[in-house]
């Protein structure tokens, strides 16, 4: 087997006329370095994050309340000024009682999202029966199942279909962290790499109790406007050295 | 296609940094340019009156992840593409990592509402590199809640194929009964859906009183709510136009497709491979193959026939009540097993068809090649051939009556 | 184990077999050179002595050294699987007949060997990836393409920070290559 060094790996493998050729790697049993990505993406809004010294207490949303993000107003919402009215309120009341997911289902996770939404454990009775198939009338992202990063790009494109107000629950082990596929080559580990999520609801597939104990948390964070703010951060929290 | 977002000073909030570079929306476009091999080329050439349409990886049928390129003349569709991959996990590379026990673990979310047969195949092909015996009750244990697993599949497979067709009663009475076959599961294995129940060697823990008393109680039932969920299908008039005629495949087609399963027996083959190549305890218990060829092998047929296998299933869970011996319910194994080096090729039959492992095995505690062969995998391959000449929303109840599920076809 | 079976296969045949016909359990298996595919497999489903007429599996293999396309087949002749090993193609450019002809349903199994392991499949109409994006470049399943955990030796000792067992900030190189090493 030759052995090339510093040559770039053939591509083409697809096209028509050209041969199939492998990534020419090394020889022997040399530890591979690994590939470290900077991270240019993402950047806490406190410097002590992940690094020791914060309390469980103490999470990002509690920052992000503290800093003047949350507080002002969405602008899209036009004529409804800084200070929430009780309009606001009626219309937080209306929202969290009849949020529409979109049919979003990948894998397993979409087994145990339809035993929640069925006659056993009822979604129905928090408004959330009507799973919509189109993105234009759908409130909630609740992405059931692995994501590959063949379908990152419909998925995201699904995303930014969704009109605001809108919201994402992770539901499954493979979108928080990748779950048992973190070692894959085709998963993309946990969802909040490329949308941002509102509530993690962990489990292999989660029971459905769990599910709608997550989308009850939901509810509480539309009421409490906690689910929406401008400047989401898109990433897990790792700090840039590491 | 629309550039790259550049990021600005006041991004607003549905417009997340994403790692991904738009260019990957290229190849999710029509025609993808530019085709690759002969039958790409023929199928993306258009007649006139021709045009594509993209039924794309999130659409309202529930069988998740597949994406086809429908190529229509009007209503009726002239061929189809079906794009697979968009939940390609790389269960086998995982599983060449992985030690000989992982692999229950990584193998369930294939077929994910049939795991115990996903699990059973491997389970078997290392119990012959292992050359151990499994004890009876242990096997009769394996039939008894792989059966049951049959019926949870199959109890979804009548809602979906409704639902499919736009009946929403159906799959809520379906769910019903799974709901409650999957806490009868869960009082053994802990789980409701991805079990990891069995174990090279057995299995993970004898049944116990909770599932006794529940499977009592609802094999009760089960004969006469059976009945009462398919009826309101069964005679249903539109749904029975709508399945009638629909998708017909004979005999030589399927074989020659590698068809097994519900999908081969429709078409009046009476192959089974628990009859044909018998594993576990099977040998010993009674019950039918059923086939069904009335209307030609339609999706009528292959509905019927899945009805009539619940019955047969329900058949064998009798007998395994009756007749389960005392013992234990997993050999003596060690904690790290070295198979022999060699191969080994261990099929079961689920509830899709012929499900099956070939492991190769290196003489380390790793397995070499773990090769699982699907059957929703293939029966994708037949719906451009049911689809001639059909219209857009036969599509639906096509591949409904196939029963594929992505997590076994994508792997 | 049926040795009527080995019996006839290897009077049937002998110079295409390129090793002995082995038989465990109820597995028969014969080994023969990737050119001979097309014809082997046309006997074995035409003739009704062996009528195989299901293609049961077709996988490819990686050994290291050599691959391997793998079929396996079902006959109600006789109660074993045969398994055919088209052994001994190159790695670095692997071709096999494709047996589309014979079983149209091979072909998405052939595409999802090409995809893994870049066999190509000479008469597939339809030979592009199925489960990568179509711009991916690498054969997954290969045994020189690694996943993070294979850098290391061992499946639980991995490469990356995260799996070691000590604090993440003190993760040098020298701490990474001594547990690697280990």
């Amino acid at each position: 087997m030759a052995v090339t060094r510093g040559k770039a790996p053939q591509v083409g493998s697809d096209q028509p006329g050209q041969s199939p050729s492998a990534l020419v790697t090394t020889t022997g049993r040399d530890l591979v370095q690994p590939i470290v990505v900077p991270n240019t993406l993402w950047s806490s809004t406190s410097a002590t994050a992940y690094a020791g010294g914060r309390d469980s207490e103490h999470l990002h949303l509690t920052d992000l309340e503290g800093s003047d993000l949350v507080l002002r107003d969405d602008a899209r919402w036009g004529a409804l000024d800084v200070v929430p009215t009780k309009a606001d309120v009626v219309l937080d009341l209306i929202r969290m009682n009849s949020l529409w997911p979109l049919l979003s289902g990948l894998a397993c996770c979409a087994m145990e999202m339809m035993s929640a939404a069925t006659s056993r454990n009822d979604m129905d009775r928090w408004g959330m029966f009507p799973f919509r198939a189109s993105p234009r009338q759908a409130d909630v992202l609740i992405v059931a199942g692995t994501l590959t990063t063949k379908m990152a790009g419909p998925l995201i494109r699904l995303w930014e279909q969704m009109p605001e107000p809108k919201w994402c629950v992770a539901m499954g082990d493979c979108t928080c962290s990748g779950g048992r596929y973190k070692r894959s080559y085709s998963t993309i580990e946990g969802i909040d790499r490329v949308m941002p999520v509102d509530v993690y609801v962990p489990g292999c597939p989660p029971r459905p109790e769990g599910l709608i104990y997550g989308m009850m948390k939901l509810q509480q964070l539309v009421k409490e406007r906690r689910g929406q703010f401008q400047e989401r951060a898109i990433g897990p929290n790792v700090p840039q050295d590491v | 296609m629309t550039a790259p977002s550049t990021p600005h000073q006041h991004p607003s909030a549905d417009d997340p940094r994403i790692l991904l570079d738009d260019s990957i929306g290229q190849f999710e476009s029509i025609p993808p340019y530019p085709p690759r091999t002969e039958r790409e080329a023929e199928f993306y050439t258009l007649r006139d009156g021709e045009m594509f349409i993209n039924m794309g990886p999130q659409h309202p049928s529930t069988h998740g992840v597949l994406r086809v390129v429908l190529k229509i003349n009007g209503e009726q569709v002239v061929d189809l593409d079906p794009v697979l991959g968009y939940l390609h996990r790389g269960v086998e590379k995982l599983c060449e990592n992985a030690d000989y026990h992982h692999i229950n673990s990584q193998v369930d979310p294939l077929e994910y509402i049939s795991s115990l047969f996903c699990e059973w195949s491997p389970v078997m092909a290392f119990e012959h590199l292992l050359d151990v015996e499994v004890p009876r009750r242990a096997e009769y244990i394996r039939v008894l809640t792989g059966e049951l697993n049959r019926i949870l599949s199959h109890a979804l497979f009548m809602g979906w194929m409704a639902l499919d067709l736009g009946g929403l009663t159906p799959i809520l009475w379906s769910f019903i009964e799974r709901d409650e076959i999957a806490e009868m599961l869960a009082s053994i294995t802990g789980q409701r859906l991805l079990f990891n129940y069995f174990r090279i060697g057995g299995v993970n823990g004898d049944i116990n009183h909770d599932f006794m008393s529940r499977l009592g109680d609802w094999m009760s039932r089960a004969g006469a709510q059976h009945e009462a969920n398919t009826q309101l299908l069964n005679e249903n008039e539109i749904f029975v136009r709508r399945m009638r005629d629909l998708g017909r495949m004979d005999r030589e087609t399927a074989l020659r497709m590698a068809v097994t399963g519900p999908n081969l027996r429709a078409t009046g083959t009476p192959y089974d491979v628990r009859r044909a190549h018998p594993y576990s305890v099977y040998p010993e218990l009674e019950f039918d193959v059923p086939t069904r060829g009335h209307n030609g092998g339609d999706c009528l047929d292959r509905y019927l026939l899945r009805v009539d296998e619940v019955k047969q299933s329900l058949r064998i869970i009798d007998q395994c009540l009756h007749n389960m011996p005392d013992g234990p319910v997993m050999a003596k194994l060690p904690r790290l097993l070295r198979p022999r080096p060699g191969r080994a090729f261990a099929a079961v039959e689920g509830p899709r068809g012929m499900y099956a492992t070939y492991a190769i095995s290196d003489g380390t505690d790793q397995p070499f090649r773990m090769r699982i062969h699907d059957p929703s995998f293939i029966a994708l391959q037949l719906v451009p051939l049911l689809m001639k000449d059909n219209l857009i929303a036969d599509t639906m109840a096509v591949m409904a009556s196939l029963d594929p599920i992505m997590g076994g076809v994508d792997k | 184990m049926d040795r009527q079976l080995r019996k006839r296969l290897e009077a049937r045949f002998a110079e295409r077999l390129t090793g002995p016909v082995r038989q465990r359990h109820d597995q028969t298996e014969i080994r023969i050179a990737p050119s001979d595919v097309p014809e082997v497999m046309r006997e074995l489903h035409d003739d009704p002595a062996f009528d195989f007429q299901l293609l049961a599996d077709l996988a490819g293999v990686d050994t290291g050294a050599h691959m391997q396309c793998v079929y396996h087949l079902w006959s109600s002749t006789t109660p074993d699987w045969l398994r055919v090993i088209a052994d001994g193609m190159p790695r670095d450019d692997p071709r096999v007949p494709s047996l589309t002809g014979l079983w149209p349903g091979a072909e998405w199994m052939e595409r999802e060997a090409y995809d893994m392991f870049g066999i190509i499949f000479e008469g597939n109409r339809d030979l592009r990836r199925i489960y990568m994006p179509p711009d991916y470049t690498s054969f997954p399943l290969r045994k020189d393409f690694y996943l993070p955990d294979d850098a290391a030796r061992s499946p639980g000792g991995g490469v990356r920070h995260m799996e070691q067992s000590h604090v993440p900030t003190q993760a040098t190189e020298r701490v990474v290559r001594r547990t690697v090493k280990a």
